[in-house]
């Protein structure tokens, strides 16, 4: 499955990265939203590549947040294949509410473990259950 | 809602380093100063909103490579300057993020800002909450809770 790594922080994604390749997923990396967004324009809607099927998004990065790439993806009727997962450090109860909201399906709170990462893509069906270590 | 605690900053510490920097339990933030505490490196993420402030996380130079070494999953000699400020940079903003849900709501947290040339003077304003003083690697990390004493205007409240 080819998913998309967007977080502002290198270091991040390489530990996302990390923790979806040993999954056997494909990564496409991008440093905000906006960036996210230019890549699924060029390469999906424009370009008529593969969509990704799942997309882990920080909240806080420049440019285009991680709140504002989920409200644009669910906006794109073409994209909602994708399968949206916020990895972020924003833990109170409302911001929660305001992502799945806006059409996010799934919310990891950082620090995180990767089993974590795993049991959340388990529940959404696209991994087998019983993979986490 | 109180403000946090210093123990509060150690549950925290404990859930990042478990889950990035000492994964096999072997080299954990040991909640003792160090002997020189220093602050060759501070990333720091700002707080606005019901509640005004900073989280700041300070460290050695040696300490913030090893940082970086450790999510980069490089080697601690090729760690590059760039390097230090995107893991450094992260480590606040965790460390930052899980602060902010100790306090009042609605808050904002900033992108995260590093700097290798001392904190001092660099957050007029502001009175110590609390900190975590601590030693990992033999190396000085300290983790500061700043609150904001100025009105949005910027004069002292």
């Amino acid at each position: 499955m080819l998913t998309m790594v967007i977080d502002d922080s290198r270091a991040m994604r390489l530990i996302l990265k990390r923790i979806v390749a040993q999954l056997g997923f494909d990564v496409v990396e991008a440093g905000n939203g906006q960036e996210a967004m230019d890549y699924l324009t060029t390469n999906v809607l424009e370009g008529g590549g593969e969509i990704p099927g799942l997309a882990l998004v920080d909240w806080n990065m420049p440019e285009m947040n991680g709140l504002e790439f989920v409200t644009a993806v669910r906006a794109e009727p073409r994209l909602r294949g994708m399968t949206l997962m916020m990895v972020t450090t924003e833990s109170e109860q409302s911001q929660i509410v305001r992502a799945l909201a806006s059409g996010a399906h799934e919310y990891v709170i950082k620090p995180f473990t990767p089993d974590a990462i795993i049991d959340k893509l388990a529940l959404l069906g696209l991994v087998p259950n019983g993979v986490a270590a | 809602m109180t403000n946090p605690t210093e123990d509060d900053l150690k549950v925290i510490a404990d859930q990042v380093w478990s889950s990035y920097l000492d994964l096999d339990g072997a080299s954990p933030l040991v909640p003792l100063p160090h002997e020189k505490p220093v602050d060759d490196v501070t990333a720091s993420v700002s707080v606005t909103g019901a509640w005004r402030g900073h989280v700041l996380v300070s460290c050695s130079e040696a300490a913030a490579k090893h940082v970086a070494a450790a999510l980069l999953g490089i080697e601690f000699d090729d760690v590059a300057e760039e390097d230090v400020a995107d893991a450094l940079g992260e480590l606040a903003n965790i460390i930052g993020g899980n602060v902010k849900s100790l306090l009042p709501e609605p808050c904002a947290l900033s992108l995260p800002h590093v700097h290798v040339d001392g904190a001092n003077g660099r957050y007029p304003s502001v009175t110590e909450v609390c900190h975590l003083e601590g030693t990992w690697m033999a190396e000085s990390v300290t983790v500061t809770v700043l609150e904001s004493t100025a009105d949005l205007a910027g004069a002292p409240a």
